[in-house]
């Protein structure tokens, strides 16, 4: 066996003891006030949960500058009063222990490495940085990253300080590990990207088909929306490379092989053809491009899916009987199927068989990605994404850089060119061509792949700053570190999974030097010189500014109020102020269901339901194309990865909630009995992973509720803890996504515990 | 009558009795008896009959009086004995005493269990002789700057009315009520304040005995003030009122929250009755297969829920007996049951057997507060 | 003093998802903050992700009672079982070893058992207890028999139980198919069952196949 190829130079993850002690992360309890049951908060603040795109209504109580508990809200429509472990336990991350109080700057005598600065003297000697880099070597020389768990208002404002402020092109965003192949599908085959129906039209559905999402763990709430379908007779088709308990109960399962995804629509659809399980109607008034890709998929026979699937074909004809012959249905997927060098074309697959079946812009049948972060949707539409411009629209398009730059007042020339995404930023970084970097809710030392390569990447850099309000494993990298606000400690807007906007409320203050991040990039401004256009005094103001710069957008929120969305429990988008005569208005509660027979668009303008200018929806052909890296004899096992539900994303946060990391302490890795008895390897054993990229040591959960050819980690721990030393950096050519879901990996008993194993608490 | 209120009436008579013999001798025949106290005793004869009674009802239940005997057992179990005097110390210092476990609980209730319990106590401890004339002072004839106590008609010792030692005995109840009003007032405020404590409690069981508690402390207090800084300016009147609540407290001792008193000494039992059961084999579940419990504790409840009527026996089953399942199998036996209902409705099917016997079902978080509450919780669900 | 009470409590296990929101979310009571009083368990999670949420059922004749022989468990008039009066537990564990569905909890530190009291806080301001409401599939619900039928058209309560020779009726339901015949769900016959799931290998197309 080749041992992995790690470049010399690449630092292994040390255990950063000494950071660990003082900035954790530790876990946090309730105690004291918040286990005291006669203490009476001062108020309840209505709000939302800060992990994951369903934002589940909650409300704070809050005592003092202390959030003591939270209570649902039972009248939320989204959530009803449910919520999942993370959204119960949120509570604790406030008044953490672990909460950076103060800026700090990188001192090698510190013990920890880090010494505290002064807020103003930390601002300037970013600015000044900045300045020399930019100066130095050009504009885009500095980047930025952020991320999709700010409000809308701070992404907008990070893509306005990238674009207006630093006239840099590199910026980019988390989400770029999250939304982008959904974005990228969705914006293909029906021109707009955000989820086709509110979630009220899962209930009225008879077959829901759930793609590489585990529901029950990523987006909790969505399971009672499944279950009360079934409660109607509903059938639920799962197709996953793991039972997840969603899977357990399923009408049916497909156990797909990761990253077949494409092979296994493909053949449904040919099913559905064959059968003639079409609506033709649709597809003739509605589509274009139904030949060409009728023609692709003719190859794909039961017989060659299953072979290449891994899935039985008497499954997949179930499947696509179930699927074509239905009277309403509703698809849904989620990272599973878009964490791949394929991905878009993945999403793609499953719409081309909506598509086909005409379901979608009616009530009870549709189609929806499920977003990841809070504001996995909002983050995705308003400029902080490499190639785009507030709204929706793009950097690349002369009319549209024009609108902005007369709204920003500047001229159109002046606006930078589309940029490079995430995983770039970092090549270029490693490569030297950025120079500085500028990073703000965003994790990339464990959530991007082959986080070795991240690592060296953040070492060559001659200034990193981030805006954190925990010490986070990246952070640990920064040469400054600005302390930013937790979403309690501010206000504004998100935009959850339906495309609904909602109302973040502030509970309370940000501790110590903290302050809210959007000051914080004011800050920075005013300290480049460049303060014109960040002056803003609330967030509210952001907004106002937001809906101009949106309006006649797709993504447009013109028509969008603070006082409506309180109003209406949120307010979905497009919700333009205006529409042309003879259109009608749009209700203050924006527009629930996108493709409805007559509505209009202000791409389509009337043409028809989808985002072109004919107003049809788009059927791609989607080739299969097997993932970046498959398995060899080298490395003969698929490895994939996924979240638990305790834990959100990189765990910077829900890892300083006790709680929750009790519930899911370490990563382990599960593996079939199979695959578990071939290698040796009994439940609890230590077992080494390892990739051409890197090497990780966890404990082994043996399981028959995975695939005998995959093993599962998932992926929220840092340092040698990360399961993403391991995956691979192969990025999907449209949408730039890593392939997070498919590496291969070589699986062994380990000779001992590692060396973290005895120094370090579960989640650190 | 049943044969347990026959039993029950036979030793609370006999009981009150003893006490009434015990009354005769302490005060040489009434000779030291203080008539005025006449009220204060016979509510005191009153309640021991009640406790008497209602004790012994107690004890005969089935499962208390299966404790009872396996705690005597327990604690005289021939080789542990020395060991067993030193726990029982230990024990009875740390948790009767020192109400360890309360203190546990909250630190603020247990100081407050302890303000109350050395409070009543001490009282107790004062006025109990006093008022059957076991104890009583009186100027030593001849020397009238010097003091006696007599206990049982024997002269005790002997101090100066002007000694502190004089003033700290003569005020005893004071100090008593102190401690129980400072304890009271901490019950009533966690009682006001805690939304949790506010919705399960009653009246009755709840807040009466603290109200009781309080009616007598206070009106002892205004006694003292009464005739120390008053000149007994409403002294008979206050005296009266401070004999109702005290007669009050003691016939409410038999049948309310105050019964906890003469129960509770049973958790020593108890804590004898696990030292047993550890020594001893374990029980496996028939389920699958683990460790749990001492397998004399599972025989002893199969015995208490036959004599309650129970029918866990299982006809036909290897387990027998539904005790002899451990905890979660017999959550998962439920859920099983409940699921394999749906069948047929939803997805899945049974999954062939591959264990033998049936996998141990596991706690899905054994974080703290979440999974067990404590080492034996741990055990009962073998980790 | 809690207002009459018409909503009750639905158990509906089979559609668990293990996400433990009512683990952490019970532990956030008032009346044993930072203490979960439901019991949570896989089946046997080396096969199957199937979990158990066991509450307390409320008994009729609550057999944890019965044998406690402290007289620490009461039962109020509208047919809630109380966890342990504090001032009388004297932690035997006898409740703890002989509830039916193996709900109990014994805090070995504070000598004193625990267990789901229905919320009463909660439930008697009108809030629905905090686990039945975040129950993000509904497996616990809380609510009126309308509200139930409504949203449960395929279901149908039952509250009876059989173990061995012995009969339960509680005060909790657990949802059965209205298909089903059983009036009464026989626990001690499923006890050797095994566990609904799926054999993964089942659906695939070449489960002989070595997955190297
Ligand atoms: S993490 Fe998501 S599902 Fe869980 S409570 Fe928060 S918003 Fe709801
Ligand atoms: S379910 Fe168990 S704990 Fe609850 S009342 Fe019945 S016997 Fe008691
Ligand atoms: S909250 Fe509901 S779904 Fe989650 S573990 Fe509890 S019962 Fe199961």
């Amino acid at each position: 066996m080749k041992s992995p190829e790690v470049a010399a130079d690449v630092p292994v993850p040390g255990l950063d003891l000494d950071a660990i002690r003082e900035f954790g992360p530790f876990r946090a309890y309730a105690q004291d006030v918040r286990v005291d049951s006669g203490v009476i908060p001062d108020k309840q603040v209505k709000t939302h949960c800060c992990f994951c795109g369903q934002q589940c209504g909650i409300e704070l109580k809050v005592k003092g500058n202390t959030i003591i508990g939270i209570e649902p809200r039972y009248d939320f429509p989204f959530n009803r009063g449910m919520l999942c472990p993370k959204g119960v336990k949120r509570y604790l991350q406030q008044a953490h222990p672990d909460r950076l109080l103060s800026a700090y700057a990188k001192d090698s005598n510190a013990p920890s490495g880090f010494r505290r600065l002064p807020y103003e003297e930390a601002i300037r000697r970013v600015a000044d940085e900045i300045q020399r880099i930019q100066t130095a070597h050009g504009p885009n020389a500095f980047a930025v990253l952020s991320g999709a768990s700010l409000t809308t208002e701070k992404t907008y404002l990070m893509g306005k300080f990238a674009h207006m402020c630093l006239r840099t092109s590199n910026i980019d965003y988390n989400g770029r590990l999250c939304m982008v192949s959904a974005g990228a599908g969705n914006k293909k085959a029906f021109g707009v990207d955000r989820a086709a129906n509110p979630w009220s039209d899962i209930l009225e559905t008879d077959v829901v088909l759930v793609a590489g999402a585990n529901v029950a763990e990523c987006a909790p709430i969505t399971t009672n929306y499944i279950w009360q379908a079934r409660e109607r007779g509903a059938k639920v088709i799962v197709v996953d490379p793991r039972i997840t308990p969603l899977a357990r109960t399923a009408d049916l399962f497909l156990p797909v092989k990761p990253g077949r995804d494409t092979a296994l629509f493909n053949g449904i659809l040919q099913l559905m053809i064959e059968n003639d399980w079409l609506d033709h109607d649709f597809i003739a008034r509605h589509t274009v491009g139904f030949e060409a890709l009728a023609r692709e998929v003719r190859a794909w026979t039961p017989q060659r899916t299953a072979e290449v699937t891994g899935v039985a074909e008497r499954s997949i004809r179930r499947a696509a009987e179930l699927w074509g012959t239905a009277k309403s249905s509703f698809l849904m997927h989620a990272r599973g199927i878009e964490h791949h060098s394929h991905g878009v074309h993945n999403v793609l697959s499953t719409i081309n068989i909506v598509l086909a079946s005409g379901r979608i812009g009616r009530r009870g049948s549709g189609y929806a990605t499920i977003t990841g972060q809070a504001n996995g949707q909002g983050g995705r539409e308003h400029g902080q994404k490499c190639d785009q411009l507030p709204g929706g629209r793009e950097l690349a398009n002369p009319e549209h850089r024009a609108y902005i730059a007369g709204l920003w007042n500047m001229e159109p020339d002046e606006l930078p060119q589309p940029g490079v995404d995430a995983y770039e930023i970092m090549r270029k970084a490693h490569a030297g061509e950025i120079r500085g970097l500028l990073s703000i809710c965003f994790n990339p030392v464990v959530s991007l792949p082959d986080n070795n390569f991240v690592r060296a990447a953040l070492e060559k850099l001659e200034f990193f700053v981030t805006i954190d309000f925990f010490m986070s494993e990246t952070s640990r990298y920064a040469d400054v570190v600005l302390p930013g606000s937790l979403q309690e400690e501010d206000e504004g807007t998100v935009t959850q999974v339906e495309g609904r906007i909602i109302r973040i409320n502030k509970a309370v203050e940000c501790p110590g030097d903290a302050r809210e991040d959007w000051r914080i990039i004011q800050d920075l401004a005013r300290a480049l010189g460049r303060e014109r256009g960040f002056t803003f005094q609330s967030p509210g103001e952001i907004f106002e500014e937001l809906r101009v710069a949106s309006k006649g957008g797709i993504c447009d929120y013109s028509g969008v109020t603070y006082e409506n969305i309180e109003k209406h429990d949120g307010v979905f988008w497009p919700c333009p102020s205006e529409t042309p005569a003879g259109i009608p208005a749009t209700s203050a509660q924006g527009t629930l269901r996108l493709f409805e027979p007559d509505s209009w668009n202000p791409i389509a303008r009337g043409a028809g339901p989808f985002y072109f200018p004919d107003g049809k929806a788009r059927f791609n052909v989607t080739p299969y194309v097997g993932p970046a890296e498959d398995v060899d004899a080298d490395y003969p096992v698929i490895l994939t990865t996924g979240r638990v539900v305790s834990q959100f994303l990189s765990g910077n946060q829900t890892r300083r909630i006790g709680p929750l990391v009790d519930h899911y302490p370490e990563p382990r890795v599960e593996l079939h009995p199979k695959l578990a008895a071939r290698l040796g390897i009994a439940h609890g054993d230590w077992t080494t992973l390892r990739s051409r990229r890197g090497t990780l040591t966890v404990r082994a959960s043996v399981v028959s509720t995975i695939r005998p050819d995959t093993v599962f980690v998932p992926y929220h721990w840092g340092g040698r803890k990360s399961v993403n030393q391991l995956t691979i950096s192969a990025q999907d050519a449209i949408s730039k996504i890593p392939e997070f879901k498919v590496c291969a990996v070589n699986v062994v008993k380990a000779d001992g515990p590692p060396e973290y194993a005895t120094q370090l608490e579960p989640q650190q | 009558m049943t044969r347990e209120v026959t039993r029950a009436l036979g030793w609370a008579s006999a009981v009150t009795a003893g006490l009434a013999l015990l009354i005769l001798l302490g005060s040489r025949k009434l000779e030291h008896f203080d008539a005025a106290l006449v009220a204060y005793t016979f509510s005191i004869v009153f309640a021991t009959f009640g406790l008497t009674y209602r004790y012994t009802m107690w004890l005969s239940r089935p499962p208390t009086a299966l404790y009872w005997r396996r705690g005597w057992q327990a604690f005289l179990l021939g080789g542990h004995r020395l060991r067993n005097a030193r726990s029982w110390f230990a024990r009875v210092t740390l948790d009767v005493l020192l109400n360890r476990f309360i203190l546990r609980r909250d630190r603020l209730r247990g100081l407050t269990h302890l303000l109350i319990m050395w409070g009543c106590t001490l009282a107790v401890a004062i006025t109990f002789p006093l008022v059957f004339g076991w104890l009583h002072f009186g100027p030593v004839p001849g020397n009238l700057s010097m003091y006696q106590a007599v206990v049982f008609g024997f002269v005790a010792f002997r101090f100066p009315h002007d000694s502190w030692v004089a003033f700290l005995l003569f005020h005893g109840l004071v100090w008593a009520s102190f401690l129980v009003i400072a304890g009271v007032m901490l019950a009533m405020r966690r009682r006001m304040r805690e939304e949790g404590a506010g919705a399960v409690q009653r009246f009755a069981e709840d807040f009466m005995p603290l109200l009781l508690l309080f009616a007598v402390s206070v009106t002892g207090l205004m006694l003292t003030a009464s005739y120390t800084w008053m000149r007994g300016y409403g002294f008979t009147f206050i005296s009266l009122l401070h004999a109702c609540t005290v007669i009050g407290t003691f016939v409410w001792l038999p049948f309310g929250k105050f019964f906890h008193v003469f129960q509770r000494p049973a958790q020593l039992g108890v804590s004898f009755y696990k030292d047993m059961g550890r020594l001893g084999d374990k029980a496996h579940c028939r389920r699958c297969g683990h460790a749990f419990s001492s397998r004399m504790h599972v025989l002893d409840l199969i015995a208490v829920e036959r004599q309650l009527g129970f029918k866990y026996e299982i006809p036909g089953s290897p387990a027998e007996h539904y005790q002899w399942v451990c905890p979660p199998c017999r959550r998962a036996s439920f859920a099983v049951a409940q699921g394999l209902l749906w069948r047929d409705q939803r997805g899945g099917a049974p999954l062939s057997q591959t264990h033998e016997p049936q996998a141990m079902p596991a706690q899905a978080n054994p974080g703290l507060g979440s999974g067990p509450l404590g080492p034996e919780d741990a055990e009962n669900f073998h980790p | 003093m809690p207002v009459p009470e018409t909503r009750e409590f639905f158990l509906d296990a089979s559609r668990c998802i293990g996400c433990q929101s009512c683990v952490q979310a019970c532990a956030e009571c008032d009346t044993h903050k930072g203490q979960s009083m439901i019991q949570l368990d896989y089946v046997d999670r080396s096969r199957s992700t199937q979990t158990l949420p066991v509450i307390c059922m409320h008994c009729d004749s609550p057999t944890c009672a019965e044998v406690c022989p402290a007289d620490a468990i009461k039962r109020t008039e509208d047919g809630v079982v109380q966890t342990a009066r504090k001032p009388r537990c004297i932690a035997c564990n006898n409740c703890v070893l002989a509830c039916p569905f193996g709900v109990p909890k014994m805090n070995t530190r504070m000598n004193l058992m625990m267990k789901c009291d229905m919320c009463y806080d909660r439930t008697s301001v009108g809030l629905k207890p905090m686990r039945a409401s975040v129950c993000p599939s509904q497996a616990l619900a809380f609510g009126t028999r309308e509200e139930i039928a409504a949203l449960r058209p395929g279901a149908r309560p039952v509250n009876t139980f059989q173990f061995g020779a012995q009969t339960i009726r509680t005060k909790v339901n657990v949802l059965v198919p209205k298909a089903a015949a059983n009036e009464i769900i026989d626990v001690t016959a499923a006890m050797y069952e095994p566990p609904l799931g799926r054999d993964l290998l089942d659906d695939m197309s070449e489960p002989g196949r070595s997955p190297a």
